[in-house]
């Protein structure tokens, strides 16, 4: 036999190694992990998403919400249909509960102090101490919380009722004024409910009712459809009566800047001008001929024609609806100053109409800052043995001269039942996380009448050891033998509703009714309607309506209003919302201060610059931004910013406005005073360049968002020739060889002459957008919604003061005329701007690796993996809706934040260009659902994430080849335009609807 | 006769060079040992280029974030410096292949090192498209090559055309630049020894000067030269369309290709004028590179400055005779906007400083045309910076309009190409013959008998 290598030991030896580098090539690092479930979850069926509904609590308004779970994972929220506070829609807030949930500061589980650190500790053991603690108090117990559902709130009374002590309830978006006064005025102790939709006229005194005020996104949706034009060309209109236009303000078609302070005297003004005689005001008659708009004219800086003017119209217009002063402008006089309002309601009739106070159902939530004052005089005193906090952060959110961390710290033992560290946690002895709402059983009673079950939508997160705080309350009662009813949150909620179902005199089993109203989200119970009318009551308090003491001389009066993406700070620990481009400034990540521009031109300021704004209460440094929507004479700064410790992301940006406030409770209501100071502002001589996404206010003499006014309706020819279609421009074209075909994009115009690629062959649709900019109230929820939908990443602040946000959508806002001087009409043009998915891409001949392409069905695809990075296509979109990777941004994304991300959309990778995609992923699972089942997609089946989230319901979306679809039916419209096609033919597919205008339009567009 | 009053060949453009072998003893010592001048110039280029690579190297690494780019600014230092180079590329052919095929006499003695620059230039330029790229491993993407899933490139995309051009152009000038150095490259053969002896004689071919060789060497040059004549053009046509066919209020003009092909020619003079002074001082070639030459070259450089003047008049004319708010507003922002100071650089420095160039003694001072050769480098460099970046900045979109600020990754990868560049020319003028043997030689009076002590040619 020969020497070397046998056949066989060979074939052994090509053998092995192929299996080794097959194993090599294969193998991952988890590979021992890959094991697929031996026994499937129920109702999880891999790739295939589980919707469950539930209620959104990120805010009082209680939206109901559908929640996507794919795999057992939650990946989106959106609005649910059919619940009637928003019926769909969802704000910026909603959405980014997600990032709540899976925020990676949460505990890991119970915290116990331990000298100046923190340690874990079990479950057990927290809940053993709490006991312990609680026994050895005996009956000093303080519980001090926020926001909660019936259920809970049911659960922490007879908790401290069994525990011995005090239940405060606090909540720093609540209009306490707002309910006092309804109670003084009206007789009811409720929060009134307004009904924008049915209103032809609304007057807001400063209530910022679309950026925080009681239900945003249900008042969005209630407002766009009074202020939105009609088929019959009729328009309710809106002024807004403030001394800074919030984002609320910005949508008004009319501005009446008056002095701050100064609603009330204005309400009245407008009544006295109404009820004349006095009919109709009842008790306040007396008040109201005290007030006649000559003698507060000079108080309120405006004129008595002004006054006269608005009162005419307000009554004119019938019905008609006044809210205010909302949240900002709660001063020393905000209970007479909401009466006031309330009293202009009364005499116009709109009480009963636009304004309804029915139904005592609601429970009375007995919060106000007076009780928290009581509650740190009682901690200061020693008189509290535990404290424990849920769902509030005083410790950041009141004003710091309330002294509420000092008081805090000096208790006994305090235990904190916050989820993820915060200003308060930092103080506390204990900390038991509570579960975040989408893990957790609750209810919700928003208003009146409305229901809704808070159903937990996945497994606890695991990397967090948390607990619902109802469980820990009852837990903790049983193992100091007091007995509270069922052992769990789960069953109290099951029992409270268990007398629901008898009180709405349902006709199903129990059983029934509870699944179909956990599958429905929400039960609406007939309200008992009282024979009761409601008037006017005299008042049982002492009421002054002059414009409320300020402290401090400085030169600016301070006001302070809840931020629309933080609210009062309790969600600035998401990345989504700091990334968020602020609604009305644009600019994200930190704070600034607003000033006038000609205040800051005498102080010699700039954008950017950093001023010292110095109150009696305490002083702050913060750089300025100039805003033409604030009066000359006032400073506007927004909660939410400056956490000391409230997790990885809102940690050190921004200011705590709390700082400049005073601690005083409003006489009437107790409610927090928050316009009470005003300020000096002084400069610092240093700069910060403010992270703004806006490269310019103006539109430049350029038809982005062209308007009409509303007497010109009707007049289509004239004014298409002016802003809209296709005018002289085309004329030079068609001279030439190429001659670019114009169409309009409408149904008639498919298949469109001269295109032979993508040519929207017959079996194709042609997937179209359209934008209504007379309800777009700019509101940002779309933008949110977008970016959790299609994991657009955020990139920080320092990314974005390079100019690179990743938002595939971006809500340009462009002034056009805004003036503080003097009452006027105002005229802001916000514009919802993404990828057009133009018919003549102008990205798509220049790729060279045909990444941009397009689609049969028309849309402008990207290929992500055969992006090579050239960037070519953003330097030739007109639009610049086009946005690069720079880094790989999902990199720097910590588990678990991670599963948030939607399967159905790549994460893209470092170097590529990505684009809204008009939800593609959202048309091809509607497309194959309809294969499977048949039949031909249905109109309105294809909802992109931005049109479900649109409270305002201005974006459309459909097949625009079918004449019958409801895009192609709103794009049939005399105000329709596309952005630059008139001149640059790039035939977009979403289709603008102008805003329209109750004065005459000047800017003539494109001369 | 006629011959009588004839000067003796070589007088007008070389009066003061006598024979061959001066020539071959002149510039084959240009190739001996380097002195500390030169390693000092080389370690400076070296280091250079490792600044370059690293650069690059930590951009691919961390992603090209680390560059200032943004939205809406896709394009800054990195394409600018890709049509600066291949603009310098642009005169070396000029010269060498125009020229040559022109007979202008004041060639030969700058055509070699106009030639290799033109070949570093391309070298350094083809580099720049690769830099930019998000993500430069699929580069050859855009490469047509047949595959499995039958994805071409898009023909479309005037960034395909670049690929074709800027690589056929590659390809043609160091095709042609290697086959000029061939017969000195025998020469060099001939007088060195060791290592670089036997570099040479791979390199020459086997180059003997043969009448035959003469003779098919003469023909293949020119046809190389004719080949290489459209180039000239073609390409930075091309180029400059990676902007004209877009729709970018200050890409989007039909001038752009003769303009871009003046400019390519303007600036390529300009740093022919830059390297060819110190070269010709440091290795006193002041006999081979005379005031006249330079003369000339100065007055191609005031013919092309006046030309890319015209164009950025009539940019600024059809921007407002357009009527275009878009367009209109552009160039406003381009004048009077965030880069003013780009745009008044590009126009002092290429407009202005070469009217200096009307005057006879300005043109035959070297000093002074190394110093507006210098602000002619700089002023094209900005041409490019302002027609990209303030293009891009201030687009249709109001609200997206931005401003960009290069990053130190972008200034070192700047940097970095200079030195490239410089580190391959170094390299150049210590193994290549800098000044052409063979062709100075067809201008100077040929070596008789009765004349010369050697008798005989190299």
């Amino acid at each position: 036999m020969r020497d070397g290598i046998k056949r066989r030991d060979f074939l052994k030896v090509l053998g092995a190694s192929g299996a080794g580098a097959g194993l090599v090539g294969c193998s991952t690092e988890d590979v021992e992990r890959l094991l697929p479930y031996v026994v499937p979850p129920e109702e999880i069926t891999p790739g295939v998403a589980t919707w469950y509904a539930s209620v959104c609590g990120e805010c009082a308004a209680g939206c109901g919400i559908w929640v996507r779970t794919r795999e057992g994972r939650a990946v989106k929220i959106e609005g649910n249909p059919a619940h009637p506070v928003a019926h769909g829609g969802l704000c910026s807030r909603g959405h980014a509960s997600l990032q709540g949930l899976y925020n990676p500061d949460r505990f890991a589980g119970p915290m116990v102090r331990d000298g100046a650190s923190l340690r874990q500790i079990s479950w057990e053991e927290a809940e053993g101490m709490l006991a312990a603690r609680l026994q050895s108090a005996g009956g000093d117990v303080l519980l001090l919380h926020g926001r909660a559902g019936p259920t809970l709130r049911d659960v922490m009374d007879s908790f401290v009722t069994a525990a011995g002590g005090t239940r405060v309830e606090f909540d720093g978006l609540a209009d306490e004024p707002l309910r006092e006064a309804a109670r003084i005025a009206l007789g009811r102790d409720v929060i009134p409910v307004f009904d924008f939709e049915s209103a032809r006229f609304v007057v807001s005194f400063g209530a910022d009712f679309l950026d925080t005020w009681l239900s945003p996104a249900g008042n969005g949706r209630g407002f766009a459809r009074m202020s939105g034009v009609d088929d019959h060309g009729s328009k309710g209109e809106f002024v807004f009566v403030g001394p800074r236009l919030s984002l609320t303000g910005l949508n008004a078609d009319e501005w009446v800047p008056i002095n701050p302070g100064s609603e009330g005297l204005v309400a009245l003004a407008m009544a006295n001008v109404i009820a004349a005689d006095g009919a109709g005001a009842g008790p306040y008659a007396d008040v109201l001929s005290a007030h006649d708009p000559s003698t507060v004219a000079g108080a309120t800086g405006i004129s008595a024609e002004t006054i006269e003017d608005l009162a005419n119209r307000f009554v004119a217009n019938a019905p008609s609806l006044a809210v205010g002063p909302g949240v900002a402008g709660q001063h020393r006089g905000a209970t007479a100053a909401n009466l006031a309002v309330l009293v202009l309601n009364a005499v116009a009739g709109n009480v009963g109409r636009t304004l309804h106070v029915q139904g005592g159902g609601q429970s009375s939530p007995s919060g106000s800052y007076a009780r928290v004052e009581a509650a740190i005089a009682a901690m200061s005193s020693g008189s509290v043995g535990v404290a424990m906090v849920h769902g509030v952060n005083p410790a950041y959110s009141l004003p710091t001269a309330s002294g509420f961390a000092g008081a805090f710290g000096g208790v006994g033992f305090k235990v904190s039942f916050a989820s993820a560290m915060d200003e308060t946690a930092a103080l506390a002895d204990l900390i038991l996380p509570d579960a975040h709402t989408l893990e957790a059983w609750g209810d919700s009673n928003p208003r009146p009448g409305v229901f809704a079950i808070q159903q937990p939508v996945m497994q606890p997160v695991p990397h967090f050891d948390s607990k619902a705080t109802g469980d820990v309350l009852l837990s903790a009662s049983a193992a100091a033998g007091r007995d509270l009813g069922a052992a769990n949150m789960q069953d109290h909620v099951r029992a409270r509703w268990g007398q629901l179902h008898e009180a709405s005199g349902a006709a199903q089993p129990f059983d029934d009714w509870w699944r179909a109203s956990l599958k429905a989200g929400v039960v609406e119970v007939p309200l008992a309607t009282t024979a009761e009318a409601v008037t006017l009551r005299s008042p049982d308090a002492a009421l002054t309506f002059d414009a409320p003491a300020l402290d401090g001389d400085g030169e600016f009066t301070l006001l302070v209003y809840p931020s629309p993406r933080f609210g009062d700070g309790e969600h600035s620990n998401r990345p989504w919302l700091l990334e968020l481009p602020d609604p009305v400034s644009k600019i994200t990540w930190h704070s600034w201060l607003e000033i006038h521009p000609d205040a800051a031109a005498g102080l010699g300021l700039r954008n950017g610059d950093i001023v010292t704004v110095s109150s009696p209460h305490g002083s702050l440094e913060v750089p300025v931004w100039t805003y033409p929507g604030v009066r000359a004479d006032t400073v506007a700064l927004a909660m939410g910013g400056g956490h000391d410790d409230f997790g990885r992301y809102a940690t050190g940006h921004g200011v705590n406005a709390m700082a400049l406030l005073p601690a005083e409770a409003e006489q009437l209501s107790g409610g927090l005073v928050r316009l009470g100071t005003r300020v000096a502002v002084t400069p610092t001589g240093t700069h910060r360049r403010l992270a703004t996404i806006e490269g310019s206010d103006s539109q430049s003499n350029r038809p982005i968002a062209p308007a009409v006014a509303l007497a010109d309706l009707g007049h289509a020819e004239e004014e298409g020739a002016e802003e809209g279609g296709h005018g002289q421009h085309m004329e030079i074209q068609e001279g030439g060889g190429f001659v670019p075909v114009p169409t309009d994009g409408l149904p008639q115009d498919y298949p469109l002459a001269g295109q032979e690629y993508g040519g929207y062959a017959d079996d194709h649709p042609r997937w179209a957008m359209a934008i209504d900019l007379d309800k777009c109230t700019g509101c940002s929820a779309c933008v949110v919604a977008c970016q959790s939908e299609n994991n657009v990443p955020w990139v920080g602040e320092d990314q974005v003061l390079m100019g690179r946000d990743m938002g595939w959508m971006r809500i340009e806002r462009y002034y056009d005329h805004v003036d503080a001087t003097h009452a006027g009409h105002l005229d802001v043009r916000f514009l919802p701007m993404l990828c057009q998915h133009c018919n003549n891409a102008p990205c798509e001949p220049v790729c060279p690796v045909f990444a941009a392409y397009h689609t049969p069905d028309g849309l402008n695809g990207q290929v992500y993996n055969r992006c090579v990075g050239t960037r070519y296509c953003a330097n030739n979109c007109p639009y610049k809706v086009r946005v690069f990777n720079w880094y790989r941004y999902t990199d720097q994304i910590p588990e678990p934040m991670n599963w948030q991300f939607n399967p159905d959309v790549t994460v893209r990778d470092n170097g590529v260009m990505e684009k809204c995609s008009f939800c593609v992923q959202r048309i091809r699972e509607s497309q194959n659902r309809a294969v499977l089942e048949g039949r031909e997609v249905h109109d309105g089946e294809v909802v992109p994430a931005c049109q479900q989230s649109c409270p305002a319901e201005a974006i459309v979306f459909g097949n625009i080849k079918d004449s019958s679809s409801r895009v192609a039916r709103v794009s049939e419209n005399e105000r329709t335009y596309r952005v630059f096609d008139a001149f640059i033919n790039t035939q977009p597919a979403v289709t603008y609807l102008k805003k329209v205008t109750f004065h005459e339009v000047s800017d003539g567009g494109h001369g | 006769m006629a011959l009588a009053t004839e000067q003796p060949r070589g007088a007008l453009s070389h009066p003061d060079v006598q024979s061959y072998a001066e020539v071959n003893r002149d510039i084959l010592a240009i190739l001996g040992r380097p002195g500390l001048g030169w390693w000092a110039l080389f370690s400076v280029a070296a280091a250079g280029v490792l600044l370059f690579f690293g650069s690059w190297g930590w951009q691919i690494y961390a992603g090209i974030g680390v560059s200032g780019l943004n939205s809406p600014i896709g394009w800054g230092v990195y394409i600018t410096c890709f049509v600066f180079w291949v603009g310098i590329a642009h005169s070396g052919t000029l010269i060498s292949a125009i020229l040559f095929l022109f007979r202008a006499p004041f060639r030969q003695s700058i055509y070699r090192a106009a030639e290799a620059m033109t070949v570093f230039a391309v070298m350094t330029a083809g580099l720049f498209p690769l830099v930019h790229l998000g993500r430069v491993w699929h580069a050859y993407w855009l490469i047509p090559y047949p595959n499995s899933r039958f994805l071409w490139p898009n023909f479309r995309s005037p960034l395909v055309w670049d690929v074709f051009a800027v690589t056929t152009y590659f390809t043609v000038s160091a095709v042609f630049f290697y086959l000029g150095t061939i017969p000195d490259l025998a020469a060099a053969r001939d007088a060195a020894t060791g290592l670089r002896k036997k570099l040479y004689q791979v390199t020459a071919l086997g180059w003997r000067g043969t009448d035959r060789e003469w003779h098919h060497f003469g023909k293949a040059y020119i046809f190389l030269a004719a080949l290489a004549t459209p180039l000239v053009l073609s390409v930075h046509s091309v180029v400059s369309w990676d902007f004209a066919m877009s729709i970018v209020p200050g890409w989007h003009a039909t001038i752009f290709a003769p303009y871009f092909v003046a400019g390519a020619i303007f600036s390529g003079v300009g740093m022919v004028i830059t390297l060819v002074v110190p070269l010709r001082r440091v290795f006193h070639l002041e006999h081979y590179l005379t005031v006249k030459h330079f003369d000339a070259m100065a007055k191609l450089c005031l013919l092309t400055s006046m030309i890319v003047f015209y164009a950025y008049v009539t940019e600024y004319f059809m921007a407002w005779y357009s009527g275009e708010e878009v367009e209109r507003a552009a160039f406003w922002h381009r004048a009077f906007g965030h880069y003013w100071w780009a745009n008044w650089i590009m126009l002092i420095c290429n407009g202005m400083v070469p009217q200096m160039l009307w005057f006879k003694r300005v043109r035959h001072s070297i000093p002074a045309l190394f110093v507006i050769s210098i602000f002619i480098n700089i002023g094209m460099w900005f041409e490019r910076f302002v027609i990209f970046v303030t293009s891009l900045h201030h687009e249709y979109e109001p609200f997206a309009w931005g401003v960009y600020r290069p990053s130190l990754t972008e200034m070192g990868i700047l940097v970095g190409s200079f030195c490239w560049f410089g580190f391959w020319f170094l390299l150049f003028t210590r193994i290549l013959p800098p000044v052409a043997i063979a062709e100075l030689k067809e201008v100077l009076p040929p070596p008789l008998r009765g004349r010369t002590r050697e008798g005989a040619a190299s």
